[in-house]
């Protein structure tokens, strides 16, 4: 999408954004260019996993997450997607995505990387988290046989990307930490071709391969789900202090990171833990790093809480302002703090409403009126 | 039509009564009997040849055991006890570890044999799995004519319930088999686990939910009781009928000859909870053979089976179970 000129009318405005909607709904469509199989004909996806240690009489031990699962022979990790055959560890979803869509990057969420661009997205079955609110359960908590899925190596996502005009490919929906070598394959490929790869994660990973990820990703995307670790622990099957770790090691890395807080509400929207939260990402990561709260709705799981009120969520972006982060945005619903505003003069550098994107202040990477420079990749 | 104040008190106490019995037929599972009956047959004659377990064998002890746990005269009178001609029956295997360590085949079919036996149409028995690839690799060909031979996966157009049930600490769906039956045998092997401790009767409806890899933390303590006592287990599982003839003693859930043992035995219980706990002893006592450490001692005690005998599943204490040598 080119960037919209500054000087449409309100109706015309209103229109573009009808037909942006229009767009992103038909590209969610199910991609049907590749080869749709069921599961069980064969074995494709399968390949030998990295960053696992051998035990001994036919165990390992996975080292790609925190879980750091011991499985037996035969026996699959806690992703459901990693086995254990005689010995030597398996992933069985390289080149096997079950979704694959046409998305604008903001509805990564992600609004300092190249704004207002598609992301080829693409996503495996299998998640190492539990979450009782995933939107995406039915691909995310299931085991690559169980769902449809299509054959696309990864020079296969390149070409799709290219050919239909995508800046980036995005790995998303599910958890991409549990289909790394997928995900990293296309990130090497990506970066040679001139395609950037994003992750949008929960950032439950060990640092070694999140920094082998960081030599080829274009950026990252963090869920940081909630500021306890009951919450991570309860809601999640998780833990807390991985992730911030992961948040450490993508600013020592030095690699475009922005993160998602989404507010449940009595569960992780409370002012004193926002608060906490925001003055821990301040002090680590710096008042750069674009902060999303985004609305819950009811769903999975976790259907007895009424969603988000959306008073919460613009309260929590104040708290996220008032402990000094620059680029706090709400999600989920329609307001003016979806756009971006210069921290120096205050005005609109980029325009949103929900996915329509239209950039009014920005030239390069600096705000047009007062020529502050605005982190990001623009 | 008027009635008295005395025949609707008599109308009230008989639907009670009524309504008492139906809560309690038999063939419904874990009987409030005294006592929680599994049998333990032992024979050489049960010891896999190869990998294949003999079927005449499999079915002699298996008719003994039956009349054994149901108190029954016949073998017949025994499978009509438990099961209605009318009926739909499961008869969920396990076969992860593939054809040395998978229900015998010669067992299923003697199983089978039982619900002929008790009027139960072939069309009427699935025999079923996690996937049909675990079932070829276990020796069983794939059917749908006759007595139909499925996995839950894509492959056998079953799939998984599309809404989520709650049971305790577990969240998950349903295979479409278990839910299209109206009773259930589970038809486990006795093994041990590198994290449950032993995998036998119970946690083998880890493989009838589409997300089992979520429930193996803390030994899969109590995730393994609180699945079976979600109504679609609770209320279907009539009987186990465990294949010990090789026993995997260490080293499992998978084949691991080294830690097996050619145990030549069956065990067979109404009771899923005394099932696994005698199974979880006779491993325990393989173990001390073998000179290997308790699984208390290496930190794997499958503490779920207590669990799930505090969820009134059934029992998992010696004074209540009574063990019938065979």
């Amino acid at each position: 999408m080119k960037p919209i000129n500054k000087s449409l009318s309100r109706r015309s405005f209103l229109k573009l954004c009808g037909n942006t909607l229009t767009t992103c709904a038909v590209c969610s469509l199910p991609f049907l260019d590749s080869e749709h199989l069921p599961a069980a004909k064969g074995e494709p996806g399968v390949k030998e996993a990295t960053y696992y240690d051998v035990l001994g009489e036919k165990k390992i031990q996975c080292k790609l997450c925190p879980h750091e699962c011991r499985v037996a022979d035969r026996e699959r990790g806690t992703c459901g997607v990693r086995e254990n055959r005689n010995g030597t560890y398996y992933t069985l979803v390289h080149s096997i995505p079950c979704s694959a869509h046409i998305d604008p990057i903001e509805k990564k969420p992600m609004f300092h990387y190249h704004p207002s661009t598609q992301a080829f997205s693409i996503a495996t079955a299998g998640c190492n988290f539990i979450c009782k609110f995933c939107q995406n359960w039915e691909i995310s908590q299931k085991r690559p046989e169980q769902v449809e899925y299509m054959k696309m190596p990864p020079q296969q996502v390149i070409a799709i990307a290219k050919q239909r005009g995508c800046k980036t490919v995005a790995h998303t929906y599910t958890e991409p930490v549990i289909f790394f070598e997928y995900m990293l394959d296309c990130a090497v490929l990506g970066k040679e071709k001139g395609v950037p790869n994003v992750m949008i994660s929960n950032g439950y990973i060990q640092e070694k391969p999140m920094r082998e990820l960081c030599k080829y990703l274009g950026a990252v995307k963090i869920d940081l789900k909630a500021f306890t670790e009951k919450f991570y622990q309860e809601i999640c099957g998780g833990k807390l202090k991985p992730v911030l770790d992961t948040l450490t090691v993508l600013k020592d890395e030095g690699i475009w990171f922005e993160i998602v807080v989404l507010l449940i509400p009595t569960l992780n929207d409370g002012k004193a833990e926002i608060s906490q939260m925001t003055e821990w990402i301040v002090k680590e990561l710096g008042p750069d790093v674009p902060v999303h709260f985004s609305r819950y709705y009811p769903t999975f799981m976790l259907k007895n809480i009424p969603p988000t009120p959306p008073e919460t969520v613009i309260t929590a972006r104040k708290i996220a302002v008032d402990n000094g982060v620059k680029f706090a945005y709400v999600g989920n619903m329609i307001s003016e703090w979806e756009s971006t505003y210069c921290p120096s003069c205050g005005k609109v550098l980029i325009r949103r409403m929900r996915f329509a994107t239209r950039i009014e202040g920005l030239k390069g990477n600096k705000c047009k009126y007062c020529n502050e420079t605005i982190p990001g990749v623009f | 039509m008027s009635l008295t104040r005395r025949e609707f008190g008599k109308k009230v106490l008989a639907s009670a009564v009524g309504l008492g019995a139906s809560l309690y037929l038999p063939g419904m599972p874990f009987p409030r009997e005294k006592e929680s009956f599994v049998a333990v047959a032992r024979s050489t004659k049960l010891q896999r040849v190869g990998n294949q377990v003999n079927k005449a064998a499999a079915a002699e002890y298996l008719a003994l055991s039956m009349k054994a746990i149901t108190g029954t005269p016949s073998d017949a009178s025994a499978w009509k006890s438990l099961f209605s001609a009318d009926e739909t029956v499961g008869i969920k295997l396990s076969c992860l570890p593939g054809l040395p360590l998978s229900s015998g085949r010669g067992l299923v079919m003697a199983v089978v044999d039982g619900l002929r036996s008790a009027g139960v149409r072939e069309e009427n028995i699935y025999i079923w799995e996690r996937t049909g690839r675990e079932l070829k690799s276990a020796g069983f060909e794939i059917s749908h004519v006759g007595i139909n031979i499925v996995g839950t996966d894509y492959y056998s157009n079953a799939g998984y319930s599309r809404d989520i049930v709650f049971s305790g600490s577990v969240g998950t769906c349903f295979s479409k088999i278990l839910e299209r039956v109206d009773a259930v045998i589970s038809v486990p092997v006795l093994k041990d686990h590198d994290i449950a401790g032993v995998s036998i009767g119970m946690k083998n409806f880890y493989g009838a939910i589409y997300n089992p890899n979520k429930f193996h933390g803390n030994r899969c303590d109590p995730y393994v009781g609180d699945l079976c006592n979600h109504p679609m287990i609770r209320n279907k599982l009539r009987l186990t009928v465990c294949d010990a003839t090789r026993v995997q003693v260490n080293n499992g859930p998978a084949f691991y000859p080294k830690f097996a043992r050619e145990y030549g035995g069956l065990l067979v219980s109404r009771d899923p909870v005394a099932l696994d706990y005698t199974g979880w002893q006779i491993i325990e006592e393989e173990r001390k053979a073998m000179g290997l450490k308790s699984l208390k001692m290496v930190d794997r005690e499958p503490t779920y089976i207590l669990s799930a005998a505090k969820l009134g599943l059934g029992r998992a204490d010696e004074k209540y179970i009574k063990k019938v040598n065979i």
